[in-house]
């Protein structure tokens, strides 16, 4: 009876460096798609003595 | 829209917050959030400069985000917390 050698799994360090990447691009995105949200318009009709 | 003249309603008054700041014009009662800080800044820079234009380089804002602030100063024109600064230069003494 042999023991049998597990392999370990493949190094997936490049696959997290282009996560990293991506993550990035995804962020400045994010930042970008955020100014969409720059003005927003509250309704307070009916609160009375909030300003 | 980046080249007209353009300044802060005078019944609008401006609360700075954690998030941006809050515009509530004392006229329309109407209430807005300012949701980036950089937006505020752009604002109170309107009256020193001639068009929204020259207020986003003067606070350094990416020309890649001038159209959404163009957007939002356009939102603020049509809820009245912005006004067109020529039709004050314009009227008679």
């Amino acid at each position: 009876m042999t023991d049998t050698a597990i392999e370990p799994a493949a190094t997936a360090e490049p696959v997290i460096e282009a996560d990293d990447e991506r993550a990035a691009d995804e962020a400045h995105d994010q930042d970008v798609l955020d100014d969409e949200l720059l003005v927003e318009e509250i309704s307070i009709d009916g609160m009375c003595g909030v300003y | 829209m980046r080249d007209r003249a353009l300044r802060l309603h005078p019944q609008v008054a401006i609360r700075a917050e954690p998030f941006g700041a809050l515009a509530y014009h004392y006229g329309n009662r109407r209430l807005v959030f300012l949701k980036h800080r950089d937006l505020v800044d752009v604002i109170e820079q309107l009256n020193d400069h001639r068009t929204p234009a020259d207020a986003f380089a003067a606070c350094g804002i990416d020309e890649r985000r001038w159209a959404t602030f163009e957007r939002a100063l356009e939102s603020l024109l049509r809820s009245e917390m912005l006004e067109d600064a020529a039709t004050l230069a314009d009227a008679p003494a």
